[in-house]
């Protein structure tokens, strides 16, 4: 999957080209109201991005613990709603803590740096291969059985429609 | 910029009582020029005339995809149209002074005919047409390749217009100092490493060389939107910015690329004749092969994604705002796929 651009830059390109190329052109209050409206949401979503897995992570962990904490200040309460409430502790309450996703910006340096020595790799075996080392073919078609699978899945999951819109 | 047009062609009628510059709007769609159309009004000892007319400017140097000049273009549509019957626009006249229109720009001649081209595939509504016109656009194709150079080039001009250092003096030196250009603008375009496969095909390339063949006058972005048509035939080739003294098979796989992105099927035509490649050998004599078909779609698409992908670079690196790079990072994508298949990735059906 593309690092760069990735998902905080397109949603800027979007506000930017709200702004630059749409607005100009709108003619009534109501859609110049609807486009900054658009810009909002963008924005809350560039905000929203990167920490949105961590937080859900970081709030499932810690309801764990509510429901069990919530359970235990009960003590031993009678009645149908305490019990249902030691039982949801007993049994949502006791599942694992979901692992910690990494920060945004920590899992695209990783990749990236990872991606950057493929290509690197892809150099120095071209100066092996150019040089006649057969063994630097297969490992060159090590390095294409990674990006063969993972240029189809990324396409599938980029594709919208065909085609290069606005063209003829 | 209405009045910069006036004013442009007052200096091209200069007996003229009066000119007028109506309709004028941008086209949408043009990916690295920007482009509009204007009818002027002509008004003068000979009575008054009206045309439609093109104008084609640059845009601004940061957001730039190819960096050639507009004299250079206006040099060559008027050398088509001396030494070939390609149709290509007259050229009015071009004003590389940013001065004037903000960009160099340059006015041409608005040619007839559709250039919506998709109406032409998918049962759109000139599907009946498709075989004739393809059939003329490969003719024409083969006669722009069979074009003498000397004639159509006499001051070298195409065989270096992006001053990059190509060597057209034989195909040998030009197939090298070409893949030595991709394979040093790569360091320009990895800014993301999904463009492993570019770099892979430039060295590939550069490992399995095809034969050779004469160089000739190239198209250079000869795709399935960049012609007109009416009543079964071509009414123009469109969008010379990208020409150059070249490999003709570069067209014709930039077509094999263009076709698959843009979900046509130009090459499938026409029919009787057993699709565009066998035709065109028909015409030629050049006898290109499928192998050698694809050995050029991965040269002429890196051609075009080096630049392509440059100035994907800049909007990245925010030297600029264009919003169109952003939207042509995904349509491009499948050149990944594509690159992956005509190298036999293990993995890519």
């Amino acid at each position: 999957m593309y690092n760069s651009p990735d998902v905080d830059q397109y949603l800027e390109g979007l506000i930017f080209a709200i702004n630059d190329e749409i607005l100009p052109e709108l003619t009534t209050a109501k859609a110049q109201t609807t486009a900054v409206m658009m810009q909002a949401v963008l924005q809350q979503l560039r905000q929203t991005v990167p920490v949105y897995l961590g937080y859900l992570v970081d709030e499932h962990n810690a309801m764990l613990g509510v429901l069990r904490a919530a359970a235990a200040a009960l003590g031993a309460a009678d009645g149908p709603e305490a019990d249902r409430i030691r039982e949801r502790a007993a049994g949502l309450g006791a599942a694992a803590p979901l692992p910690t996703p990494p920060a945004y910006d920590e899992v695209i340096a990783a990749h990236r740096a990872l991606g950057q020595a493929l290509v690197d790799n892809a150099r120095d075996l071209d100066v092996l291969q150019r040089a006649g080392d057969t063994r630097a073919d297969e490992a060159l078609t090590v390095l294409r059985a990674h990006w063969g699978p993972r240029y189809a899945r990324d396409l599938a999951t980029i594709t919208v429609g065909s085609g290069f819109l606005g063209r003829g | 910029m209405e009045q910069a047009l006036v004013e442009f062609l007052r200096r091209q009628h200069p007996d003229a009582d009066e000119v007028l510059v109506e309709a004028f709007e941008p086209i949408p769609g043009g990916f690295s020029r920007e482009t509009y159309r204007f009818d002027a009004v002509v008004s003068g000892p000979a009575g008054v005339e009206r045309r439609g007319y093109i104008l084609r400017k640059d845009p601004p140097a940061a957001a730039a995809i190819l960096h050639t000049s507009r004299k250079l273009e206006h040099e060559l549509l008027e050398s088509l149209r001396a030494h070939t019957s390609v149709p290509v626009s007259r050229s009015y006249g071009y004003e590389l002074d940013p001065a004037v229109f903000g960009e160099p720009a340059m006015v041409i001649e608005r040619m007839p005919g559709n250039g919506r081209t998709s109406d032409l595939f998918h049962e759109g509504p000139d599907a009946d047409q498709v075989d004739d016109v393809i059939r003329h656009l490969c003719e024409l194709l083969a006669e722009l390749h069979r074009a003498d150079v000397s004639a159509v080039d006499p001051h070298g001009g195409l065989a270096d217009p992006r001053g990059v250092g190509i060597d057209a003096s034989s195909w040998e030196r030009y197939i090298e100092t070409t893949l030595e250009y991709y394979l040093n603008g790569y360091d320009g375009i990895g800014y993301d490493p999904e463009f492993f496969v570019f770099l892979d095909a430039m060295q590939t390339l550069r490992r399995t060389p095809p034969r050779p063949l004469p160089l000739t006058i190239v198209h250079g972005d000869f795709n399935p939107a960049n012609f007109l048509y009416a009543n079964r035939r071509v009414t123009a080739l469109i969008d010379w910015e990208n020409a150059r003294i070249g490999d003709p098979r570069e067209d014709l796989g930039w077509m094999l690329t263009m076709d698959a992105l843009s979900n046509t099927s130009v090459l499938a035509h026409p029919r009787n004749e057993g699709g565009f490649l066998a035709y065109y050998n028909k015409l030629t004599g050049f006898g290109v092969t499928p192998e050698e078909l694809a050995w050029f779609s991965m040269f002429a698409t890196i051609n075009v994604a080096v630049p392509v992908a440059s100035a994907i670079g800049r909007r990245v690196r925010r030297e600029h705002n264009q919003f169109l790079h952003l939207y042509m990072v995904a349509p491009s994508s499948g050149a990944l796929i594509g690159f992956a298949q005509m190298l036999g990735y293990p993995g890519v059906a």
